[in-house]
């Protein structure tokens, strides 16, 4: 579904990605980690081209996204993706968030949109917060309205970059639940995670990378029990 | 699609916003100049009808030429008189167009009007651009200065203070007294007030306003000046080469005549009643000569306000695709914007206005009303603070709300418009509302191009009561009333735009 190439990133003279080469297959629960810096975030970035791949290429679908010829906004409406920092906007009602993509760049009826913004509201637990504004809701209820506001563009891929780092640690479960309630769905996603013991028990395979590498790719168990490399064995025993 | 290509053509539609909104001009002219021409007589509807001759006129120096404020505002006086009296023998219908004086020869040269009627007195400089009629009235010069002083001649003003109306004969006569020194001012209300204040010590100023002067001032006398030789007298001035003089010219005569010339002059000038001793207060200030002329003021508000609105409202979208053009990267954008801005800020706001107004005429060939290109001046001039304003708003707003937007495949016109530039108008609401306030106050400057709004509805007045505070203190009041309004309007606004808070 996702094949990455060779691919890197520079930002002025710092190499940020090294040559990445992997692929996400459909339904495949993915989870980044790795030290701060590693370029992690980055690497999902440059998926729905926030970041412009300095070489090597990325396709989505069988579309190739650094393409000239490709229209990037149709593919990006088809990859959701959820900020640390939410980035909810708040000028517009709960509602209003999830409404305005759907209605505005796909063309979808108001009344259709409505109705399909209440279901994932009730879905993440928040069907009575339709009309609020952003500011009256706590990190977590925003962490979900903007999962909600993703999926209503009913996209094939969702990217989650750090969704739990910015909440209070009592929201921490109430959002990782609606990620692993859709990772049970079938639904392809790549996670840029701290959260260790989420990561083992909802992704299907970890990414682990380092200094702009990709050193490791495995499956939790293998990953968490028997770290191949001496880097991401190191890791583990700083943070677990 | 190739995405340079998309980053190219997202702009254009922006840019063609921006050349409708230059090419609206000619559009919205005639509306606006309805407003503007309130103040002219529009008898019938346009020059294209057969016979139609259009005077231009300056109506602040009664008796010659004022607005008769208490009146609705018709031009009157002993100018007007003698054109339509002239004009209904010839067979012609008369229009009569008011401007700024120092306007007149200019609005003759490009065919604004036919002829001008201004008390305007006959000089070598101007007989070079235009050509003049017979003298109709020789007026004489006048010694105005307070009752304890009372010159009587000319010597007496050696070494003395001596005012005059800037372009005005008796500007030229003022500068040949021997040692005297000079102050020049713009209107007859201002030498009054000079007077009264005791900064000048004397003014020369023709006889019939000099009456009118020492009528409503009680401090003050005059004294006549003896006739001089060379004073050629008021006359009419006609675009060069027109057979109109030759017309004029026989009409004349036969008023003086026959009689006609003296019975008018002697209407307008007749003998001025003594100014009663009025019980005066503080500053010499007595509203009660504002009487009747408050709804002639009250309506400038109207002027005002939609001026204002206007250039605001100019100044807002050509601020935002400036602002847009800064941010867009685009090297010639960013360029021209910021060379725009530069040049905008750099130059007064007043020199801004004057050019505008005066050189389109002979720059586009396109007579631009008063009123359109003082919205076009504040607008453009409004714009190059506001583009900087609106850039940093939207500089202000989170990065991330750009992402959010993009990774939802929101495109760009729909993600500045929707997205960005309300939250941006939240940071941006209160620097927005001073530089409204700022417009609404600055909007007095249009005064000098005629623009009949508050200011220059105080001016007329003035020039009408021969008295300088009373309406400046209510037009300074209106001003302050309609500040509040605004931004009490304006915090309405603001706490609707936080709502979401």
């Amino acid at each position: 579904m996702i094949n990455v190439t060779d691919l890197t990133k520079t930002f002025g003279k710092t190499q940020v990605l090294k040559s990445i080469t992997t692929q996400v297959n459909k339904g495949e629960v993915v989870a980044l980690i790795g030290p701060s810096g590693s370029g992690k975030s980055t690497f999902l970035r440059c998926l729905n081209l926030l970041e412009t791949p300095t070489s090597g290429t990325i396709s989505v679908n069988g579309v190739e996204l650094t393409d000239p010829k490709t229209d990037i906004g149709r593919v990006r409406q088809g990859i959701g993706m959820v900020f640390q920092h939410f980035h909810l906007f708040p000028h517009m009602t709960v509602l209003d968030n999830i409404t305005f993509a759907p209605v505005e760049v796909r063309g979808v009826s108001v009344k259709e949109a409505r109705a399909k913004a209440h279901e994932l509201l009730s879905r993440v637990g928040l069907a009575d917060k339709a009309d609020s504004y952003p500011s009256r809701l706590s990190g977590g209820q925003k962490q979900r309205v903007a999962i909600a506001r993703s999926l209503a563009m009913e996209p094939d891929i969702m990217l989650f970059d750090e969704p739990t780092s910015a909440l209070d640690p009592e929201m921490v479960k109430e959002v990782l639940n609606v990620i692993r309630g859709l990772a049970e769905s079938g639904m392809t996603m790549l996670i840029v995670t701290h959260e260790m013991k989420f990561a083992r028990e909802a992704a299907d395979t970890i990414y682990f990378l380092d200094e702009g590498r990709l050193v490791e790719r495995a499956a939790p168990e293998q990953f968490f029990s028997r770290p191949q490399s001496e880097r991401a064995a190191r890791f583990l025993e700083q943070v677990l | 699609m190739n995405r340079n290509g998309i980053r190219i053509t997202r702009y254009v539609p922006l840019i063609a916003l921006a050349l409708l909104l230059l090419s609206l001009g000619p559009v919205i002219g005639p509306w606006i100049h309805g407003a503007h021409a309130a103040d002219a007589q529009a008898t019938g509807e346009t020059a294209a009808e057969t016979k139609k001759l259009v005077m231009g006129t300056s109506p602040d120096y009664p008796p010659y030429e004022s607005v008769d404020a208490k009146n609705n505002g018709e031009i009157v006086g002993m100018d007007i008189d003698i054109a339509k009296y002239v004009t209904s023998r010839l067979g012609y219908e008369l229009e009569i167009a008011s401007m700024d004086f120092s306007g007149l020869i200019a609005a003759l040269q490009t065919g604004r009007v036919d002829f001008v009627m201004s008390g305007m007195s006959v000089t070598e400089e101007r007989k070079m651009s235009v050509a003049f009629s017979d003298s109709y009235y020789t007026a004489r010069n006048t010694i105005v200065s307070r009752k304890s002083d009372a010159y009587e001649t000319v010597e007496q003003l050696s070494g003395k203070l001596v005012g005059s109306q800037l372009g005005s004969i008796q500007d030229q006569f003022a500068e040949s007294i021997p040692g005297a020194k000079q102050k020049k001012l713009n209107k007859i209300a201002d030498l009054i007030q000079e007077l009264n204040s005791g900064r000048i010590d004397a003014a020369i100023v023709e006889d019939a306003v000099a009456l009118e002067m020492v009528g409503a001032n009680p401090g003050l006398v005059l004294n006549f000046l003896p006739v001089s030789e060379e004073d050629n007298g008021y006359a009419i001035a006609f675009p060069k080469q027109t057979q109109l003089v030759g017309d004029f010219n026989r009409m004349l005569a036969e008023m003086k005549e026959n009689g006609e010339l003296q019975n008018i002059i002697g209407q307008w000038f007749g003998e001025k009643e003594e100014a009663s001793e009025r019980e005066t207060g503080f500053l010499n200030i007595d509203f009660r000569v504002l009487d009747g002329y408050v709804p002639y003021i009250l309506k400038g508000v109207y002027v005002t306000l939609l001026f204002t609105l206007v250039s605001a409202l100019f100044g807002l979208i050509w601020g935002t695709i400036l602002s847009l053009f800064k941010i867009s990267g685009i090297k010639l954008l960013v360029a021209f914007a910021t060379a725009y801005t530069s040049v905008f800020r750099g130059t007064p706001l007043l020199v801004q206005l004057t050019l505008i107004y005066y050189a389109t005429p002979q720059l586009f060939g396109f007579d631009i009303p008063a009123l359109l290109a003082a919205g076009l001046a504040f607008g453009l001039n409004s714009a190059a603070y506001l583009s900087e304003t609106i850039r940093g708003g939207i500089m202000a707003v989170d990065k991330g709300q750009r992402e959010a937007a993009i990774a939802l495949g929101v495109p760009y016109r729909k993600m500045m418009v929707r997205i960005i530039f309300p939250q941006a108008l939240r940071h941006i609401l209160p620097a927005l509302v001073n530089e409204f306030v700022a417009l609404l106050k600055e909007s007095s400057l249009v005064s000098v191009i005629g623009v009949t709004e508050l200011m220059r509805r105080a001016d007329v007045v003035r020039a009408s009561t021969f008295r300088s505070f009373e309406a400046l203190l209510l037009v300074a009041a209106i001003y302050y009333v309609l500040v509040l309004v605004l931004t009490s309007l304006a915090r309405m606004l603001e706490r609707r735009l936080r709502r979401s808070d």
